[in-house]
C-alpha cells in the first residue's frame, strides 16, 4: 500500500485541518493587533471546544448517515424532542429513567426514518424533512408551546452533574504516550513496522511529560465528543462494519450482490443518528436546564455544514468523522472569532456561508486534480494509455 | 470519378494534458453515402477519434475536413449543426420524456410543437422503416428500442454522417437486424455512416470500407471486400499476438449446422476457438451442486427448474428481454419477489444475496460498474468485499495485509493490467475491471458461479482470458451458469445449454449437439423442427 502518513497529510486530504489552522492563525494575529485578549489562551480554546462539542457530536453521527448514502434533516428536532422529554420527566422519574426514555424516543425516531427510507423506499431528504417537521410538532405538544424547565432542585443537580464542570487529565503527554505505546506494541506484535514507530513516539512523549507537565482540563461535553468521535472513527476505519458501510454508501447494489445486508446498514445509520441526537438533546437540556419549543431550530443545517466542510460526500461512500469534527470546529472558531474581535454578528452569515462554499469548491477541484494525477501515475506504472475519463461529479 | 470525401481526417494527433497520446497522425476518409467501419482493440484510439469527429475533442495536430473544407469544431454542437450526429455507446436520452420529445430534443425554437413534430416523426419512421410509439416514455423502452430512438434523434437533426459507437453491443439478434436494415436503407438514401464495432462479422457484412486502428495510428485501410476475419484480427492485434499458436481447426467440430451458416458474428472467434476444448457432457453420476425448483418471479421468471452438476458449465441462451438475467437474479436471491426453491449441495438457500453468498454462490452481474464494483474503493477493497470476515482478525477487524495479499494474488492469477492493488477500479479498462469482479469470488469458497454477460464490452484478449477462467471454475469442481447474448460464446464454454424465452426454459441441448442457428431458432420461439439436433 502507499505510504499512508504522507497521503493523509496532503492538502487534498487534510485540507480542512489546514483551513482550521489558517483561521485560528489569522484570528490570533488579528486579536493581538487589535489589542484584545490573546486568542490562543487556554480559556478560549477550552471554550471553543466546549461550544462546538454538541454540534460536533451531531456531525459525527450525521457523517455516518451521509457515508451510508442517506441524508438526515431531523437531527435538531429529535434532539429538541429528547431534551423536552428529559426535562418533563426528570423531576418525577429521576435522571436515569428520564434519560433512558429520551434516548429511546430518539431511537424510535431513527427507526422510523430508516424504515420509511429503506423499506418503503422514499427519498431520505423528503422523509427526514417530514420527520423534522413532525417531531418539532411533537416538541410543541410535549411542551405545550411553553418553555419547559427542571424545577426540582435534585433533578437540577443531577442534570448539572451530567454536563457542567471540567475533568482534568493529569500529565496528558504521559497518558497519550502510554496509549500510543500500547497500540504500537500490538501493531509490532502483528509485525507492522508502523507499530515500532508509534511505540517509539509513545515512549518519547511519556519521557517528555515530567519536564513539561501539561494537564488537560476540558469540559465534560468535550470528553464525550472525543470518546464518541474516536470510537466511531475506529469502527469506520478498522472494522468490517465500517468497510461495509462505505461500500453500501458508494454502491448499494454492488454491496447487496456481494452479500451485504444493505438495509441493515442504512437503517442502522439512521438509528445511530437518532440515538446520538437524543444524547445531544439530553446534554443540551442539562446545559440550559430548560428548553423552549424552538430550541435548536436550524442546528441541522449547521451540522450538515460541518460535515460538508469536513469533505463528506452528499452522495455517500466518502467521508471521515474526524474531519467533520474539524469542520464543526471551524464553524465555531469563526463564531468565537467574531465575538472576540467584536465584529458584530451581522457579517457572520456572509462569512460562514462563503467559507462553506469555498471549502466545497476546493474539495471538488482538488478531487479532479487528484484524478488526473492518479491517471498519470497509473500510466507511468502500467506503461499503457489509461482509459479516458470524464471528471467526476462535484463533491464526490 | 472524383468525389469529394464527406469527411476526412489528415494526420490527426491527439494528446491529453495528462500525457496520454491517444492518436498519432491518424487519417480517415468517409465518402458520402458509404458505410465505413472503424475497428481496433480497446485503447487503440477509436473513442478518441470519434470524439474528434463529434467535436468533443479538438485534435492536437492535423486537420479535419468536412466536404473538403477545413473545419475546426469547438464543441459537439458545432459538429452536429454541420451534419455529424454521434450515437454513443451509452445512449444519453432523457428517460422521463417521450420518444417524440427525445427525438426532437436538439431542435431549435421555443415551443414543443407536438403536431408538426408528429408529422415529421411519421415521415422519419417511413424513411427508416421502423415502428415505435411516439408517446411511449423512454424509461419504459428496452435497450434496443432506445438505440433506435437515438438513431432517429440523429436523423432528425438532418445528419449527413452518423457515427455509431458499438451500436449493437447490448442488442439481441433481432434488434441487431433492425439496426443493420436501417443502416443499409439509409446509406442507400445517401446518409454516410461511421460504424465502430467489436463485432468483426458486423463490420465485414455491413461496411464498404474499413479502417483499422492500433495504438493510435491507422495500420490498415481499404475495401471491406478485401478482408476476412483473420486478416482483420491480425491487423487489430499485433502480428506477434495473432501468430502465437492460434489454432484454426476444431472450431466447427460437432457443430454441423453452422458449417454452411452465414458469417459468424464474434470478435476474434478464432482466438476463442483455439482454446476451445470440445465441451463434453459431465458424467451423469457427478453430484448435483445447484438445484432450482419452480422458480417464479413477477420480474419475468416462469416456473423455472433445472440442475447444475459439479464441473458443469450451463449456458442460458435467450434474446434480450427473455428473462435470462432475471433468472440469475432470482436464483441468487437478488430479486426479492422471486418465489421457489434453490438448493446448493442439497441444502435450501434462503432467498437473499447474503444467504446465497454464505451458501457458496457468486454473481458476476451484467453491469459491472453499477452492480459489480464499488467505485470509491481501490482494487484490493473490491476484491475482499464479499469475503471480508474471512480476511479479518476475529472476523471483525479486516487485515489489510491479508486483503492486499489476496488482491496481489488475484492480479497475478487473472493477469489484471494495473499499477497495483491500490489502483482505483474506475481507472481500469472494461476487461480488467471485469477481472476484478471475478477476483471477488475466486478465493472465497464460492462453488456456484453465475455469470451475466461476462464478456460484454471486453476486448479480444481479455475475452479469451475470461472464457478460460469460466472453464477453470468448472474444472475446479464448481457449477457455472453463463448468460450471454452471444450464442457463439455460450457454445464455446458451455457443456449444456438452456434456451429461455418469455421467462421459461423452452429447450435444453447438450452443447456439442447444437449450433448457433438452432439456438437462435429456439430462442425466437421456432421449434428447430426437422433439424437433426438429437444427434
Amino acid at each position: 500500500m502507499r505510504p499512508r502518513l504522507l497521503a493523509a497529510l496532503r492538502p487534498g486530504n487534510a485540507g480542512v485541518v489546514y483551513a482550521l489552522i489558517l483561521i485560528v492563525g489569522a484570528l490570533t494575529v488579528l486579536s493581538a493587533r487589535l489589542g484584545r485578549p490573546s486568542y490562543l489562551s487556554e480559556t478560549n480554546i477550552v471554550n471553543i471546544l466546549d461550544q462546538s462539542s454538541l454540534v460536533a457530536i451531531l456531525a459525527v453521527f450525521t457523517t455516518v448517515v451521509l457515508i451510508s448514502g442517506n441524508f438526515d434533516l431531523s437531527v435538531a428536532s429529535v434532539a429538541a424532542f429528547s431534551a423536552a422529554t428529559a426535562l418533563s420527566l426528570v423531576g418525577s422519574l429521576g435522571l436515569p429513567a428520564a434519560m433512558a426514555i429520551a434516548l429511546g424516543a430518539g431511537l424510535v425516531c431513527g427507526v422510523v426514518n430508516g424504515v420509511i427510507v429503506q423499506l418503503v423506499g422514499i427519498n431520505a431528504f423528503i422523509v427526514t424533512l417530514g420527520t423534522m417537521t413532525a417531531v418539532r410538532g411533537l416538541v410543541l405538544i410535549v411542551t405545550d408551546g411553553r418553555t419547559v424547565t427542571a424545577k426540582d432542585p435534585e433533578a437540577q443537580q443531577s442534570l448539572i452533574a451530567l454536563q457542567a464542570g471540567y475533568w482534568t487529565v493529569p500529565h496528558i503527554l504521559a497518558v497519550v504516550g502510554g496509549i500510543l505505546l500500547v497500540i504500537g506494541a500490538i501493531l509490532a506484535l502483528r509485525k507492522s513496522r508502523r507499530g515500532l514507530v508509534l511505540a517509539g513516539a509513545g515512549v518519547v512523549l511519556a519521557a517528555l511529560s515530567p519536564l513539561v507537565g501539561w494537564d488537560l482540563r476540558l469540559s465534560k461535553p468535550t470528553y464525550y465528543l472525543i470518546v464518541i468521535a474516536a470510537v466511531t472513527w475506529a469502527v469506520l476505519r478498522y472494522t468490517v462494519i465500517g468497510r461495509r458501510l462505505y461500500a453500501v454508501g458508494s454502491n448499494a447494489e454492488a454491496a447487496r450482490l456481494s452479500g451485504i445486508n444493505v438495509n441493515r446498514y442504512k437503517i442502522g445509520a439512521f438509528v445511530l443518528n437518532g440515538l446520538g441526537s437524543a444524547f445531544v438533546g439530553v446534554l443540551f437540556a442539562a446545559k440550559l436546564l430548560a428548553i423552549n419549543p424552538t430550541g435548536l431550530q436550524g442546528t441541522e443545517l449547521t451540522v450538515l455544514a460541518a460535515a460538508i466542510l469536513g469533505g463528506t460526500s452528499l452522495f455517500g461512500g466518502l467521508g471521515s468523522v474526524l474531519k467533520s469534527v474539524v469542520g464543526a470546529l471551524i464553524l465555531f472558531t469563526l463564531d468565537n472569532g467574531f465575538n472576540v474581535l467584536n465584529l458584530g454578528a451581522n457579517y457572520q452569515g456572509v462569512i460562514v456561508g462563503t467559507v462553506v462554499i469555498v471549502a466545497a469548491a476546493i474539495y471538488t477541484i482538488a478531487g479532479r486534480q487528484r484524478q488526473v494525477k492518479r491517471v498519470r501515475e497509473s500510466q507511468a506504472k502500467a506503461g499503457e494509455p489509461a482509459p479516458e475519463r470524464e471528471p467526476q461529479e462535484a463533491l464526490r | 470519378m472524383v468525389t469529394t470525401p464527406l469527411l476526412s481526417l489528415e494526420g490527426v494527433g491527439k494528446s491529453f494534458p495528462n500525457g496520454t497520446v491517444a492518436l498519432r497522425g491518424a487519417r480517415l476518409t468517409v465518402m458520402p453515402g458509404s458505410v465505413h467501419g472503424l475497428v481496433g482493440a480497446n485503447g487503440a484510439g477509436k473513442s478518441t477519434m470519434i470524439k474528434v469527429i463529434a467535436g468533443a475533442h479538438a485534435p492536437t495536430t492535423g486537420t479535419v475536413r468536412w466536404k473538403g473544407e477545413r473545419v475546426v469544431w469547438r464543441d459537439p454542437g458545432a459538429a452536429r449543426s454541420a451534419g455529424v450526429a454521434t450515437i454513443m455507446q451509452h445512449v444519453p436520452l432523457a428517460p422521463t420524456l417521450t420518444v417524440l420529445e427525445n427525438v426532437f430534443l436538439g431542435s431549435r425554437g421555443p415551443w414543443r410543437l407536438p403536431r408538426r413534430r408528429r408529422g415529421e416523426f411519421a415521415d422519419l419512421l417511413d424513411r427508416v422503416g421502423y415502428r415505435i410509439d411516439p408517446d411511449a416514455e423512454v424509461a419504459d423502452l428496452a435497450i434496443g428500442e432506445r438505440q433506435m430512438v437515438a438513431i432517429l434523434q440523429a436523423l432528425a437533426t438532418g445528419a449527413e454522417l452518423v457515427v455509431m459507437d458499438e451500436p449493437t453491443a447490448s442488442l439481441a439478434e433481432g434488434e441487431r437486424q433492425v439496426v443493420f436494415d436501417v443502416v443499409r436503407r439509409l446509406s442507400a438514401q445517401g446518409t454516410a455512416f461511421l460504424y465502430v464495432s467489436h463485432f468483426l462479422d458486423e463490420v465485414l457484412s455491413l461496411t464498404d470500407r474499413v479502417t483499422v486502428l492500433r495504438d493510435g495510428t491507422v495500420v490498415e485501410e481499404g475495401e471491406t471486400a478485401g478482408y476476412d476475419e483473420d486478416r482483420l484480427v491480425q491487423a487489430i492485434l499485433s502480428e506477434a499476438y495473432a501468430a502465437s499458436g492460434v489454432g484454426r481447426e476444431g472450431r466447427r467440430a460437432g457443430r454441423g449446422a453452422s458449417e454452411e451458416g452465414e458469417r459468424p458474428r464474434s470478435t476474434g472467434r478464432d482466438l476463442l476457438a483455439g482454446e476451445r476444448v470440445p465441451a463434453a457432457p459431465v458424467a451423469a453420476e457427478a453430484p448435483v451442486l445447484l438445484s432450482v425448483r419452480g422458480l417464479n418471479s413477477p420480474a419475468g421468471v416462469r416456473d423455472v427448474s433445472f440442475d447444475v452438476r459439479e464441473g458443469e458449465v450451463v449456458g442460458i441462451a435467450g434474446l434480450l428481454g427473455s428473462g435470462r438475467s432475471e433468472i440469475l437474479h432470482a436464483v441468487y436471491g437478488a430479486d426479492p419477489r422471486a418465489r421457489g426453491e434453490v438448493l446448493v449441495g442439497g441444502r435450501h438457500v434462503r432467498r437473499t444475496p447474503r444467504a446465497a453468498v454464505a451458501a457458496g454462490m457468486a454473481l458476476v452481474p451484467e453491469d459491472r460498474n453499477a452492480q459489480g464494483l464499488v467505485g470509491a474503493f481501490p482494487i484490493w477493497k473490491n476484491i475482499s468485499l464479499p469475503d471480508l470476515p474471512a480476511l479479518s482478525s476475529a472476523r471483525a477487524l479486516p487485515s489489510e495485509r491479508a486483503e492486499g495479499d489476496r488482491a496481489r494474488r488475484a492480479i497475478a492469477d487473472l493477469g489484471i493490467v494495473c499499477p497495483g492493488p491500490d489502483a482505483m477500479v474506475t481507472e481500469l479498462s472494461g476487461g480488467n475491471a471485469q477481472k476484478v469482479v471475478f477476483g471477488k469470488w475466486l478465493y472465497g469458497g464460492a462453488r456456484v458461479f453465475m455469470l451475466d454477460e461476462p464478456t460484454a464490452g471486453v476486448d479480444v484478449g481479455a475475452k479469451a482470458d475470461i472464457l478460460e477462467l469460466v472453464r477453470r471454475f468448472a474444472q475446479g469442481g464448481g457449477a457455472v451458469l453463463v448468460v450471454s447474448s452471444e450464442f457463439e460464446e455460450i457454445l464455446a464454454v458451455a457443456t449444456r445449454v438452456l434456451v429461455v424465452r418469455e421467462g421459461r426454459v423452452v429447450a435444453e441441448r447438450p452443447a456439442h449437439e447444437t449450433s448457433e442457428e438452432e439456438l437462435l431458432m429456439l430462442a425466437n420461439g421456432f421449434d428447430a423442427g426437422g433439424e437433426p439436433h438429437a444427434a
